[in-house]
């Protein structure tokens, strides 16, 4: 069955019905999710509720009375960074917020600086949030503070993590990002939108294809523009070449904490030979260029052809030390029922991607929206059920067979004809665009409103870290601190993809 | 863990002997300029450059590019769009260099200098408040090893790129190069990403716990000017804002051979990099 593009309409609720609405939609026995929450201008809440059964999404709009709201937070635990946010950017106040700071925005901004709000604040507004960050603090005798970042000893993204420990055991774990925060988001509404692309993929660059993926469909669904079928084969192909080689990497990494260097440098290797797909596809190992509004650049059929026989060989040379680390005795158990979390507080807190499929839920978006040629082609899901580092180890692995599955699937059926359509010169006003995308980590989401002249004004990306960091709190409480690094690895969470 | 040996025995040496190739065919690379004729009144590369990097200017009603390799993001779409082909893709992975105005190419050559060195300095925020650099009596001063301490304050593709530099294909470290954990025992400072207001703070006190002689490499393009991300609120406008940069690595990301070529720039051991005749 053919999905449709998925249209998108602002629909003004009021308030009480937005509470009601988002009590019934995450009870337990709904089966919508709540893609973001967000502003548009700094006067009302734009809250988008996913159907992942039908592939269908809302828009409800809420306007904002005197800059504040009472929080969703204390009924609902996944909004508690979306509300944060929402103060940073914005400077809408959710009232009763149970731990109410800033989240990206730290002491170097001005007091009232709200950099997407468009709006004036209101006369009488007193911003009573220092922009100095307190951290929670664990008391009790024997409890001691671990800060630890923003810069860390590896080469990695920054952030703070702050351990509250008793002995070996993490008690608390408090974590601070933002420091890559790099304005990506007004950013998008600042460039001529036939440009925006590139800055979409400057989101994160380990997941630069999803998001000029996202962007793309975005901007599409807001034109109505059906792009070739061609397009949409070699889209989905460049989407599985970015997954499997981010997985391929991420499990290496899980060899280089677990000690086995042996196979973090056989995978490191085997990476490149990832990187040599992406290279192939569209002359970038980071896939950088290849998806804009409208289509692909030109994929010749001899490369497509070479993909193919990369793909069969990667598969190959990827087997026996698959192999090697899965039959590791002293492995398994270095990642068994360590750092785990529940199905129950996974669902609760919204996890997506890796995390959610490694607690038992069924949240691959290629199976429940439109995105290139899925859910039509969608591999059947890598799910576990364990919730620990092994699952989420098993996952990846799973996904790393199933992409170069559907890779081979992809290229066999890639019909011939146009990579791109033209493309209007103007975007429609007042319109709303929304792109949804499996990408490595999860559920990523490009949501753009245009205004009355058809300009970009707000252009919201969730990545999928974004739901995902609160896990690493979770999971690693209770659990001996020289754990923590292979729980983080397990996780491999985005910094620049949260911070924006 | 005998099979692993055994698998590891099995696979051989991975590791590239030939330091610094070209790219391979098809592969993107940054952008470079031709002798061939700039085509009059055409703005086609101009128009399609996300970052801005390319300006096209006038001398004796002749049109000229100028092309700022330290802003431009390596997309190719100038290369794509260029009909003279005056602008053309530059296979060679030897693109590090060690002052920002080596990175400003132009067809008008000395015609264009003085207007180039105003675009190095143009966009600099808290120029006063940068520290001189240490000076550095001999180019080899760490001719033999450098140990080097990297912040990340950017989208992470340029960290990946530096892991992958030292994989077994293109084992930096067999050029002494070692990436350490603090900066008390770091020679050399590596910086990827914009630097914004977030990250500005961290990375002066990293340079600080260095001890002289230091050097500061500036990896990718948002390292060197921003990129994509420059000019906005988050004072996102590269290293050299806050810091003396010894050595530039343009792209985004540069390629891990260029990445290697940066490094051994600041060893003054370049010469390493020049690729073997085929």
């Amino acid at each position: 069955m053919e999905h449709d593009q998925m249209k998108l309409e602002r629909q003004q609720t009021p308030f009480h019905e937005l509470h009601d609405i988002l009590d019934h939609a995450l009870s337990k026995s709904s089966d919508k999710r709540v893609g973001l929450l967000t502003s548009i201008t700094g006067g009302e809440i734009a809250t988008l509720l996913l159907s992942p059964k039908d592939g269908t999404a809302e828009l409800m709009v809420t306007a904002v009375e005197n800059n504040k709201y009472s929080s969703f937070s204390t009924h609902h635990a996944q909004f508690h960074w979306f509300e944060r946010a929402l103060f940073d950017f914005f400077g809408i106040v959710p009232e009763g917020h149970p731990r109410f700071k800033h989240l990206l925005l730290h002491d170097q901004y001005a007091q009232d600086f709200f950099p997407l709000r468009k709006i004036d604040l209101p006369t009488d507004f007193r911003n009573a949030l220092p922009r100095r960050y307190e951290f929670l603090e664990v008391k009790g005798e024997g409890v001691y503070e671990l800060p630890v970042g923003p810069i860390h000893a590896g080469v990695i993204e920054p952030g703070h993590f702050r351990f509250s420990c008793f002995g070996e055991t993490i008690v608390n774990l408090e974590i601070r990002l933002g420091w890559v925060h790099r304005g990506v988001e007004k950013r998008l509404t600042e460039v001529p939108w036939q440009k925006a692309h590139f800055v979409a993929e400057a989101a994160a660059s380990d997941t630069a294809l999803a998001n000029a993926f996202a962007h793309a469909i975005a901007i599409e669904s807001i034109l109505d523009l059906e792009i070739t079928e061609r397009a949409q084969y070699l889209r989905t192909i460049a989407l599985e070449i970015e997954r499997l080689a981010v997985h391929i990497i991420d499990v290496g990494g899980i060899g280089t904490d677990i000690g086995l260097l042996g196979i973090s440098s056989a995978m490191g290797r085997l990476r490149g030979k990832a990187l040599a797909l992406a290279d192939l596809i569209s002359g970038s190992r980071f896939l950088r260029g290849f998806i804009f509004p409208g289509g692909v650049r030109p994929v010749s059929e001899r490369k497509l052809s070479e993909i193919k026989a990369g793909v069969i060989a990667l598969k190959k040379d990827l087997t026996p030390v698959i192999q090697m680390l899965s039959d590791n005795q002293m492995a398994t158990e270095r990642m068994k029922d360590i750092g785990k979390l529940s199905k129950s507080l996974a669902a609760e807190f919204g996890m997506v991607g890796i995390i959610g499929k490694a607690c038992g839920i069924d949240c691959d978006t290629r199976r429940q929206f439109k995105q290139g040629k899925y859910p039509e082609l969608a591999p059947e899901p890598s799910i576990e059920i364990g919730g620990d580092i092994l699952a989420r180890t098993a996952v990846r692995v799973g996904e790393i067979w199933s992409s170069l599955k559907t890779i081979e699937t992809l290229v066999d059926n890639c019909p011939h004809g146009e990579e791109k359509v033209t493309v209007p010169e103007m975007l429609p006003a007042n319109a709303t665009g929304l792109g949804i995308v499996e990408a490595t980590r999860g559920e990523l989401i490009h949501l753009i409103f245009t205004d009355e002249d058809g300009k970009i004004c707000r252009y919201a990306i969730k990545d999928p870290s974004f739901d995902n960091w609160t896990a690493i709190s979770i999971a690693i409480r209770d659990n001996l601190i020289a754990d923590f690094p292979l729980c983080n690895k397990s996780m491999a969470l985005s910094y620049s993809g949260n911070d924006l | 863990m005998l099979k692993l040996i055994t698998y590891l025995l099995q696979q051989g040496v991975a590791t590239a002997k030939n330091i610094c190739p070209d790219l391979a065919e098809g592969v993107i690379g940054l952008p470079m300029l031709t002798d061939a004729p700039c085509q009059s009144g055409c703005t086609a590369c101009v128009e399609v450059c996300p970052t801005d990097a390319i300006s096209v200017f006038n001398i004796d009603d002749a049109n000229h590019v100028r092309l700022d390799l330290g802003a431009c993001i390596g997309c190719g779409y100038c290369v794509d769009v260029c009909p003279t082909g005056t602008i053309k893709n530059n296979p060679t992975t030897r693109v590090a260099v060690r002052t920002r105005e080596e990175l400003i190419l132009t067809t008008a050559g000395a015609a264009a200098e003085a207007a180039n060195k105003e675009l190095v300095t143009q966009g600099r925020t808290a120029a006063a408040k940068i520290p001189t650099a240490d000076s550095l009596s001999k180019a080899s001063w760490f001719g033999r090893s450098v140990a080097a301490r990297v912040v990340s304050t950017g989208c992470s593709a340029c960290d990946m790129e530096l892991g992958a530099a030292g994989n077994p294909i293109f084992d930096m470290e067999r050029f002494g190069v070692h990436i350490v954990a603090s900066p008390r025992f770091a020679d050399a400072l590596i910086v990827t990403g914009p630097v914004s207001k977030g990250m500005q703070e961290a990375l002066v006190s990293c340079y600080g716990a260095m001890s002289s002689p230091r050097v500061v490499i500036a990896l990718g393009t948002c390292a060197i000017s921003g990129g994509v991300h420059k000019g906005g609120y988050a004072e996102a406008n590269g290293v050299d804002n806050i810091l003396p940069v010894n050595v530039y690595i343009p792209g985004c990301p540069p390629h891990p051979w260029s990445i290697i070529h940066g490094i051994l720039l600041a060893m003054g051991k370049e010469h390493l990099a020049l690729a073997k005749k085929k």
